[in-house]
């Protein structure tokens, strides 16, 4: 009888402790989660939950990188099924009567079994494969959370298959070894076999210290979380139900009056920004992922998230706070970022990087920090709306070589608005393409009208930089138009402007329909309005970011291709997987410093790996720009040409395009 | 109508050329307004300097210390030599040395001042001025008054010749005021070549097509005193370095000559030098985008061309 | 150490200069001014001196189009004091002119060190810090790209062609013109400077406007530009002789 008492004493010990020391460490977090901004997260439940099922069960975004997210499964099943096992063997030591019975026990043992076949894996894929997306992380608390996963499951099996022969002397109960439990019951024969199970000290000793292992460990495991990445067992879940469901593309959601989108220290991000740093598990998913990583810039999403957690933590400890933007995270990290959402995308705890990183920005940029080429753009959008530092009067320019005038829409009511954009309207190469946009439009009967010298640029990028104040500038500029003018729904070619306009001027009350050029021309398609004859060539597609993976068009561009008979090879990271420009963000107009390859010419050496494809095609104005240069600077022009969807479908419907334009012979 | 006075400027030997340019245009007018000429000089050397140059009477200031600029000595002498002459025209180039005197002088005597000026026409008898302003948007032309004004004319505006005579020459020396002392003078580092300063660039692009046509680039630049910059894909290649690069993701120069060879002129890298005062374009396409904004163009081919100039431009 | 930075706003030249061609006179009141950008240098380098040495920095403007943003801005960046010149004035004021202006406020406060932009793409009539401090009888220095205080006086860096710089120490009260800040002018955000637009107050001195030296333009006119390159043909020696021979004529070949 005293066995069992003081196993029943230790275990409410072990217990309380430990859910004590728990709960004293994660305090601290909840009060700052407290003083922390508030956002909604609660709303629109019953689609959370499904949402986080989908995930949690379904392991839909882990499964993306296979060999992780098998083991990851194995592992973390594991941890559920066990918790039967857990609850089991400490009721077993209240009351020793209840056992597991036949499927149960099965279960249990199989999943023991497999999650030490998982941890085996997890450490071969460490040791061995060492994946880039490591690099930075906290390799230790790695090892130590396996090692204590692979201690449970010992004790698992050594209490088990002791129980039947301490149990008669701790419990005065007999049971006998359950064949269901097939682990412990070979292992019980083994006992038997040797000798060891008719020994009672042996037999209690092995009872009891598989008992500690088991149960022990995980009191000790629930101590240790705190302070590790594996706190994420008990955030992710939440965190996945947490998840922003606001439009994907808008980057600050309404602003109340006195707060700003600097973030300066840990009360100027929301309470989910706060979990989110500590539901990170380092798996470095983000970091495989990011353009700039891969540049070989400073900057690595992952570690931006740990900067600022261990921050956190050192400030929960009582030292110093260090500035959040420029000291914590470095001013080259976060100028870095062309706000791909790369990152994001990859994150199987959905945590937000990009707003954090733009609010860092805009702290720096409160205090006068920006690179200078980018200080230029902000200026010439603040003077004249534009970031060519043109004069605004110039902006339709690229009208005046069209044979039929464009209509004015700030003085008469159109079908269709057309938002042309900074670089449609001043890249001298990009204007070729923006009148055969115009060409199409003329040829499909389309009623339509741009705003003239009154569109100013829509303030996509200035957000990104952190310059709130000017995108609302810009915004109100646009906005005198937009809402006065009279039309039916924008169309427009750059991704940059088509995000602002859908998601980000929502703050301002405008809900206008805003379409992309590929939806609009297939919608023309559709309508029987362009009937395209079959190009009959083969080509590779490239996603823009602020078009597939912020906004979700990823098949009206290849529905459109398909219809003009064009054969698409896709690139290995397509879709909401597409790999950036490098052009977001601003990144447009800095210093390249310090890179060794270009995002946008390691893209371009992707769509030459594939076989036989002669064309990138693009869906925008950037892009066009970015990657025709790459293709020059990898020395590609043999090999592959950049168009624009617009020339494939100018030719396809059998308008002529100039040869100015990179047109396709 | 008083003298016209020129102010001489000392460079690393004997004066600068744009003093020397002063010089020539100076006695020009000196001859057409039939008055006299005075040259002003300091330093060490200053007379030895002076007494040869072509004008009626030159001004030795020969106070050793005085052979480095030195702002408030040069200013307050100048302005009583003014006072004293009460010259009709003060010519001064509009270097460092000419930005501080020309309106330091001009204010302290009441005079006005004409800045910018690159170029001087005697009509009648009126003279008159023309300044480019505005950063060279619009030219402004003015009437130098009777009473007098003071010009800072831009170096390169006339050529000197080396003509020489034997002016009277005064020789004195001035106290200098203690509240400013040069301290040192400093040499600009050789070694890392800073393109945004260069007055002439040879820039090259991807039709220099390999690292080992960089030496035509060069031995040009050497010729003509100027320095090797490049396009981006020079820089991607590894052939120079990325601070020789010109455009949106690289420098913004404005020189005075910007030479393009095989360089298309996409915008990004027209963004980096469309402000150069003269731009010439070497380019086998004669419809790159590049002779768009070029003041002058060729399509022969590059790589013969570079040679062919070192050469004539060695043999001058 | 009191620094007094005087700046000033010119015409956007992203815009075409409104010129009434047949007068030759600029339309002053139909362009767009934003600060002069080597004013910005100035404001900069006063902002580094104070971060580095403590210093009370006073941001000076004379009332034009643009004068409240300027100043407002130059609060937000870090300026101390704003002060607004207020008078009979308007845009066509000559450089002469402002410089009398400021030089009437300058005489009767207590600045040790004044910096303004080297130049402006406008001051035909010559430059701002030259002509203020020959008005004020203060010694002073332009083509400076570094101020540093030491005791009571300052050490500044003048800079020459071909890069050569000179080391100069002076003592205070002086005026000088800035070529370049240390590093790169910081940037106001728009919600800086409407905040500060609503918190801070921009004194405003009343001056009169005196009698200076004035100059005539006869005509200001546009120089022709060529659209298209004019083409050098023949083979390569002839090319090259043209080229040489274009280069002379433009002073641009070393003898
Ligand atoms: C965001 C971004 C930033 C960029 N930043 C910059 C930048 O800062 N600077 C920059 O330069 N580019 C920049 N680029 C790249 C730019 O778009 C062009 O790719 C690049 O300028 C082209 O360089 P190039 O003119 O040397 O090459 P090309 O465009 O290939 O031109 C080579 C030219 O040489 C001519 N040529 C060939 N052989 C000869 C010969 N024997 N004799 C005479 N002519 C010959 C050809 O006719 C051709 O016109 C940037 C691009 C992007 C997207
Ligand atoms: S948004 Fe893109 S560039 Fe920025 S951190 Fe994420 S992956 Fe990297
Ligand atoms: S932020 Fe997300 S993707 Fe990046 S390391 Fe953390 S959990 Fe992994």
């Amino acid at each position: 009888m005293i066995g069992q008492d003081i196993l029943m004493v230790l275990t409410i010990l072990m217990f309380l402790s430990a859910t004590g020391y728990f709960v004293y460490r994660m305090l601290p977090i909840f009060r700052v989660m407290q003083k922390a901004r508030s956002t909604n997260r609660l709303d629109n439940w019953p689609r959370r939950l499904s949402f986080m099922l989908g995930q949690v069960f379904g392991h839909k975004r882990l499964l993306r990188l296979r060999l992780s997210g098998i083991l990851h499964f194995f592992i973390f099943s594991g941890f559920v099924v066990l918790m039967i096992d857990v609850i089991t063997a400490i009721v077993q030591v209240f009351d020793p009567h209840i056992t597991l019975d036949a499927p149960l026990a099965f279960v249990v043992d199989l999943w023991a079994v497999l999650v030490l076949i998982g941890i085996l894996l997890a450490v071969y894929q460490r040791a061995v494969i060492k994946p880039e997306r490591y690099h930075g992380s906290d390799e230790r608390d790695g090892y130590i959370i396996l090692a204590m996963i692979a201690t449970i499951m010992i004790g698992i099996f050594l209490h088990e298959s002791f129980y039947p022969f301490a149990a008669p002397y701790l419990f005065h109960v007999h049971p006998s070894l359950n064949p269901w439990g097939f682990v412990g019951y070979l292992l019980g024969h083994l006992w038997l076999s040797t000798h060891l199970a008719s020994n009672p000290v042996v037999a209690e000793s092995g009872y009891i210290l598989g008992y500690l292992l088991d149960i022990g460990m995980v009191f000790a495991f629930l101590a240790y979380l705190p302070t590790s990445k594996h706190l994420h067992i008990f955030l992710a879940v939440p965190s996945i139900f947490l998840h922003k469901t606001r439009p994907h593309g808008e980057l600050v959601p309404p602003l109340p009056e006195d707060e700003g989108m600097a973030i300066r220290t840990f009360t100027d991000v929301n309470w989910k920004d706060v979990l989110d740093l500590f539901t990170c598990t380092e798996c470095g998913r983000c970091q495989a992922v990011c353009p700039a990583y891969a540049a070989g810039q400073p900057l690595s999403p992952k570690m931006v998230i740990l900067e600022l957690r261990d921050a956190l933590r050192k400030e929960l400890n009582g030292e110093d706070s260090v500035p959040l933007a420029g000291g914590v995270v470095k001013a080259e990290e976060l100028w870095a970022c062309t706000t791909c959402g790369a990152c994001q995308e990859a994150c199987p705890v959905f945590i937000e990087h990009v707003p954090k990183i733009a609010g860092l920005r805009a702290a720096l940029l409160e205090d006068g920090e920006v690179d200078k080429n980018s200080q230029k753009v902000l200026v010439g959008w603040d003077r004249q709306g534009n970031s060519f530092g043109q004069p605004p009067r110039k902006r339709p320019a690229w009208t005046k070589a069209l044979e039929a005038p464009i209509k004015d829409a700030r003085k008469e009511a159109v079908d269709w608005l057309w938002f042309v954009g900074d670089f449609a309207s001043y890249d001298p190469r990009l204007q070729e393409l923006s009148r055969l946009v115009a060409q199409i439009l003329q040829q499909a009967g389309i009623d339509f009208g741009i705003l003239y010298e009154g569109e100013a640029n829509a303030g996509n990028e200035a957000l990104r930089l952190g310059e709130f104040g000017l995108f609302e500038t810009l915004a109100q500029k646009n906005l005198k138009w937009l809402e006065s003018a009279q039309y039916n729904q924008i169309f427009t070619t750059d991704p940059h402007s088509f995000n602002a306009l859908r998601n980000e001027y929502r703050k301002f009350g405008f809900e206008k329909p805003v379409k992309h050029y590929t939806q609009a021309f297939l919608d023309l398609i559709e309508q029987g309005r362009l009937s395209p004859a079959p190009l009959r060539i083969r080509v590779t597609y490239h996603d823009p970011c602020y078009l597939g993976r912020w906004n979700r068009v990823l098949d009206a561009p290849r529905q459109l291709l398909e219809r003009m008979g064009v054969e698409l090879i896709e690139m290995p990271r397509h879709g909401a997987n597409s790999f950036c420009c490098g052009a977001g963000g601003g990144r447009i107009w800095m210093e390249e410093v310090g890179i060794k390859e270009r995002p946008a010419d390691n893209r371009i050496r992707e769509a030459l790996s594939l076989n036989d494809v002669n064309y990138f095609v693009v869906a925008c104005p950037k892009d066009m720009s970015m990657f025709s240069a790459a293709v020059q600077s990898t020395g590609s022009e043999n090999r592959i040409k950049v168009v624009d969807v617009a020339e494939l479908l100018a030719q396809a419907v059998g308008l002529s395009v100039p040869q100015s334009a990179v047109a396709i012979k | 109508m008083g003298p016209i006075l020129i102010v001489m400027e000392n460079g690393a030997s004997g004066f600068v050329d744009s003093s020397k340019e002063l010089i020539t245009k100076g006695r020009e007018i000196a001859k057409n307004l039939e008055i006299s000429s005075i040259a002003v000089g300091f330093g060490q050397d200053a007379e030895s300097q002076l007494k040869n140059l072509p004008v009626d009477r030159v001004i030795a200031i020969t106070n050793p210390e005085l052979s480095q600029y030195h702002p408030l000595a040069y200013e307050k002498t100048l302005s009583e030599i003014v006072k004293k002459e009460e010259p009709y025209l003060t010519l001064v180039a509009n270097t460092t040395m000419g930005m501080d005197l020309g309106a330091g002088v001009a204010s302290s005597v009441s005079l006005p001042l004409i800045a910018y000026c690159n170029q001087v026409a005697i009509a009648g008898q009126e003279v008159v001025a023309t300044s480019s302003v505005f950063a060279g948007k619009l030219m402004a032309e003015i009437v130098v008054p009777k009473s007098g004004a003071v010009l800072t004319v831009m170096p390169g505006a006339w050529s000197a010749t080396e003509d020489s005579g034997s002016p009277q020459v005064d020789v004195l020396s001035v106290d200098i005021p203690p509240s400013m002392r040069i301290l040192r003078t400093i040499e600009p580092e050789k070694s890392d070549v800073d393109i945004t300063k260069a007055d002439i660039l040879i820039s090259v692009g991807r039709g220099i097509e390999g690292p080992e046509n960089l030496t035509l680039a060069e031995e040009l630049a050497e010729a003509i005193g100027g320095v090797v910059s490049c396009s981006r894909p020079v820089v991607d290649a590894g052939w120079l370095p990325k601070s020789r690069q010109v455009g949106k993701s690289g420098q913004t120069v404005k020189p005075k000559l910007y030479m393009a060879f095989g360089i298309s002129g996409a915008p990004e890298h027209q963004q980096g030098m469309k402000d150069a005062d003269l731009i010439i374009a070497v380019n086998t396409d004669e419809n790159a985008s590049i002779m768009d904004i070029a003041h002058f163009g060729t399509t022969v081919d590059m790589l013969e061309l570079m040679p062919a100039l070192t050469e004539r431009l060695r043999g001058e | 150490m009191h620094i007094a930075v005087l700046m000033k706003s010119v015409p956007d030249l992203v815009e075409d200069i409104a010129l009434d061609e047949h007068e030759g006179q600029i339309l002053f009141d139909e362009m767009s001014y934003v600060p002069s950008e080597w004013d910005d240098q100035a404001l900069e380098e006063a902002l580094v001196i104070k971060e580095e040495s403590g210093a009370e920095v006073t941001a000076v403007s004379i009332e034009t189009q643009d004068s409240d943003n300027l100043l407002f801005t130059a609060l937000a960046k870090g300026s101390d004091n704003a002060v607004k010149l207020v008078g009979d004035f308007d845009l066509s004021l000559t450089n002469r002119q402002r410089a009398q202006i400021f030089a009437d406020y300058l005489h009767k406060q207590p600045f040790d060190l004044i910096l303004s932009g080297v130049q402006a793409i406008d001051d035909v009539d010559g430059q701002i810090p030259g002509l203020v401090a020959g008005i004020m009888g203060w010694p002073h220095a332009s083509v400076v790209t570094e101020v540093r205080v030491k005791d009571q006086g300052i050490i500044l860096r003048q800079e020459y062609a071909g890069g050569l710089v000179a080391e100069i120490e002076s003592s205070t009260p002086v005026v000088v013109g800035i070529q370049a800040a240390r590093k790169p002018p910081r940037y106001a955000s728009i919600a800086k400077v409407r905040q500060v637009a609503k918190s801070r107050q921009i004194e405003e001195v009343e001056v009169p406007l005196s009698n200076v030296p004035a100059l005539t333009v006869r005509r200001f006119y546009k120089p022709v530009a060529s659209a298209h390159a004019e083409m050098v043909d023949g083979d390569v020696e002839d090319v090259a002789a043209r080229i040489a021979e274009i280069l002379q004529e433009r002073n641009l070949l070393r003898r």
